[in-house]
């Protein structure tokens, strides 16, 4: 987790201070948590009461890596909505790159005291539909 | 546009010290923010008021009914060893309940209130009634009196209020941000027309003693353009049902090149309405915007952050963004002072959307309306105090949040909160 940490750190830092700032902090997992995950599940990974569910030691994120992958790529649709104590629905984020979602993915099941370990783009290949297609499939790098 | 108070706070608290020049005994005094909260009850009060914890642990406690019989009456949204609602009374006088019964089995809800008669309650597809009993928790089964409602997760409370001619109100939220075609979903258009805005999004009326009225069938659309009205009453002095609404989510997550997060964590306003047949707030196509005092056209729909729109009423008060209007009390007993006795009580349940800035909004306020139901002076807080220290980064940080409000036939205030087990406060003017 540390490393990862460390990591993410000098990512940021050195994204900094070359031209290709906007690509490496995309596809790096705490901004793009911070820029798609954190408006519900908060900066801090707490979630809200009753609505959006918090992160912490969480079983999916510490689980399989299928869970988050599915959660990031189907939203609330993929357990089914409602279910347990939140209300609220989550969306899909198909739209982002395997990249970007393997980069929130890991950011999410390395942080937050979850230590499910690192996720690849082409773990989350492996999970969209028709991922055998040639290419057809949207969001691939 | 109509030429009513749309005005922020401070600009009214200007306009009222120039203009009207009220006396200033008939002025409401609030608590200032950042007075020290009482040490045991947790909450901080305008000077005379006192408040006692009337009820802890009593479960995930929404709305609240303090009836003749002497009995406070709370529905569940999570049902406690199978109950769906909650009846407390005090016996001796000392401010804390010391009776305790739980009833409703196999149902929980939201929205519990007395009329006529009768124990109301409401889960998130029905309102039922009881006989409201002589003491303690009603018996047998509730008779169903408006049902039909799509069961949903997304601002599923079907909270209600009575006017004095024999009709139940319903509030029926929707499910939806901004009837995105994709449910928050960044760079999902508007739909026009919103087919939400056929069975949500709006206040169905209802009579309020015929059993088993359906939503479509017997309910009629009263107001429309309602994103969630869970703030719902009826102001017995003006004789009119007023709203507050919650307001969208994500202005800066979904449009982050025309509002910044600063502006995202104010706006949309959370609007308070003065609802009549027919009106229409304006959910989905337009929101308010409390910082320009004017109606604006909803990102979705083409706006940007500047673009003014036609559609949707002007709201009385236009409240800071994400605060969550959950419930709205209007007086019937004289127990308060004079400046109390007219306007509207709401209990903001408080943010979950300003991040990254910090939450805010955990707190009860009370606006002056005078007896034609307008509003004659610039709101003030309540009660506060109950998230605990701030800043409040992160909602579950907060350890308690207001939700149901009622009064006593003594004129005394009940605030509940779901949060940390569920608490009930009791609160009485005790003068100077």
């Amino acid at each position: 987790m540390k490393a990862i940490d460390t990591f993410a750190a000098v990512a940021l830092v050195a994204a900094a201070s070359t031209p290709s700032i906007a690509e490496d902090s995309l596809t790096d997992g705490k901004t793009g948590y911070e820029t798609h995950c954190a408006v519900c599940h908060q900066y801090d990974g707490g979630g809200v009461p009753f609505m959006q569910p918090e992160l912490f030691d969480s079983a999916r994120a510490n689980g399989p890596k299928g869970g988050v992958i599915d959660m990031i790529l189907f939203g609330s649709a993929a357990p089914g909505a409602g279910q347990g104590e939140y209300s609220n629905e989550m969306p899909g984020f198909d739209f982002l790159t395997n990249k970007e979602i393997a980069a929130i993915a890991t950011y999410v099941r390395t942080n937050f005291k979850n230590s499910g370990g690192a996720v690849t783009a082409d773990d989350v290949q492996s999970r969209r539909p028709q991922s055998n297609g040639s290419g057809a499939s949207s969001g691939a790098d | 546009m109509r030429a009513k108070f749309f005005m922020t706070g401070l600009m009214a608290a200007s306009v009222l010290s120039v203009g009207l020049a009220m006396p200033s005994q008939a002025e409401a005094v609030g608590v200032t923010d950042g007075t020290a909260a009482d040490p045991v009850t947790g909450i901080s009060l305008p000077p005379g008021f006192k408040a006692t914890i009337f009820a802890d642990e009593v479960g995930q406690v929404r709305h609240l009914v303090a009836a003749e019989n002497g009995w406070v009456y709370g529905a569940l949204r999570r049902s406690v060893r199978g109950m769906g609602a909650v009846a407390l009374r005090d016996t001796d006088g000392d401010g804390v309940a010391d009776e305790r019964e739980y009833f409703g089995e196999s149902i929980q809800g939201s929205g519990v209130d007395v009329h006529d008669g009768y124990l109301y309650y409401s889960t998130d597809i029905a309102v039922m009634r009881w006989p409201l009993p002589e003491s303690g928790a009603p018996s047998g089964e509730p008779v169903v009196i408006a049902e039909g409602f799509v069961s949903e997760t997304q601002h599923a409370s079907k909270n209600f209020a009575f006017d004095n001619e024999g009709h139940l109100y319903v509030n029926v939220g929707a499910p939806s941000n901004a009837c995105m075609r994709e449910m928050r979903k960044k760079g999902s258009p508007g739909m026009r027309p919103c087919p939400i805005l056929e069975k949500y999004a709006g206040i169905w009326r209802f009579d309020a003693a015929k059993p088993n009225q359906d939503q479509m069938a017997d309910g009629h659309l009263y107001s429309t353009g309602i994103r969630n009205g869970l703030a719902l009453a009826w102001n017995p002095h003006a004789n009119a049902l007023y709203m507050a609404q919650h307001g969208r989510d994500q202005l800066a997550s979904f449009f982050p090149e025309m509002f910044t997060n600063e502006q995202s964590a104010e706006l949309p306003s959370e609007e308070f309405h003065r609802l009549s047949d027919g009106y229409n707030v304006g959910w989905p196509y337009s929101y308010y915007d409390h910082q320009q005092g004017k109606r604006m056209v909803m990102p979705e729909y083409g706006g940007d952050g500047k673009m003014e729109s036609g559609e949707g009423e002007m709201p009385l008060v236009g409240f800071p963004g994400h605060w969550a209007p959950n419930d709205m009390l209007f007086l019937s007993t004289d127990a308060l002072p004079e400046a109390y006795q007219k306007g509207a009580f709401i209990a903001f349940h408080g943010s979950w959307n300003r991040a990254p800035l910090p939450q805010q909004g955990y707190r009860v306020v009370y606006v002056p309306l005078n007896d034609e139901g307008d509003v004659s002076g610039d709101w003030v807080t309540f009660a506060n105090g109950f998230a605990g220290p701030e800043p409040v980064m992160s909602p579950r940080d907060a350890v308690h949040r207001p939700m149901g409000l009622a009064e006593g036939p003594d004129g005394a205030i009940y605030i509940g909160s779901l949060m940390s087990g569920g608490r009930i406060w009791k609160v009485t003017y005790e003068g100077n």
